[in-house]
């Protein structure tokens, strides 16, 4: 399995989950604007400071990929696939915690 | 040592935002746990698999420990991945509380500039900019 195969897998769990809240944030006429404001900012919050520290961490010699499991596309040292990782938690984590808030005092 | 000393203090880091703004464990301290543990177990389960499939290499660096809890999986990476889930966590439940804030002074602002006329029939005192910024 390729790292993006196995990334597909893990943000398809992450992407049913923001799909769930969001949804249910509507229903319950919650802010849903502000709850994707939110999400979409801590995304490209994550996105920038893994773009700067994916880097600086590999040009460390903290860890390596194995090249036969990367599709090779780069922003700069660090592999494109790594990405995943900053948007599964952009998008399972809020999910979760607007999810946890419907079932208990159904706060914003 | 370095490296999970660096995470360490970024972890305490977003502790005191978290405490200064009440914003995650402060607020609802066991939706954030479970959040937290549901995130770890994410991770790790998503590291773990891709350690299997042979696409993450550990490199021994004198920046780390040496401790691992598994195969190519060092002790930091545990760190790592709880920075990186309360992180998340504090940006997201941040960003929702400046938006609320913002939108709150908004309105108050709107209902200063117009008053409710049941509630205030004074006569304006003095000459006031209504509504100045709303284009409405």
């Amino acid at each position: 399995m390729s790292y993006l195969e196995l990334n597909a897998v893990f943000l398809g769990i992450a992407a049913a989950a923001a799909l769930a809240a969001l949804v249910l944030r509507w229903a319950g006429r919650g802010s849903l604007r502000r709850a994707g404001a939110a999400m979409a900012s801590t995304l490209a919050v994550l996105l920038v400071l893994t773009a700067v520290f994916d880097n600086a961490m590999i040009a460390a010699g903290l860890f390596d990929y194995s090249g036969h499991a990367l599709s090779g596309a780069r922003v700069g040292l660090a592999p494109l696939e790594d990405f995943a990782y900053p948007l599964g938690a952009a998008l399972l984590l809020p999910a979760l915690w607007m999810l946890l808030a419907v079932r208990g005092k159904g706060g914003d | 040592m370095t490296y999970l000393l660096v995470l360490l203090a970024l972890l305490g880091c977003m502790a005191l935002l978290d405490a200064r703004w009440k914003l995650f464990f402060w607020a609802r301290p066991w939706a954030a746990a479970v959040v937290m543990a549901a995130g770890m177990a994410y991770f790790l389960a998503w590291d773990v698999r891709a350690i299997a499939e042979g696409i993450f290499l550990h490199r021994d660096s004198p920046l780390m420990t040496g401790i691992m809890l598994g195969p190519q999986l060092p002790l930091e990476e545990a760190f790592f991945l709880a920075f990186l889930c309360y992180q998340a966590m504090i940006l997201f439940t941040g960003t929702l509380a400046l938006l609320r804030r913002r939108s709150a002074t908004r309105s108050v602002a709107r209902s200063v500039a117009r008053p409710a006329p049941a509630r205030a029939p004074e006569p304006s005192r003095t000459a006031e900019p209504a509504g100045t910024e709303d284009s409405a």
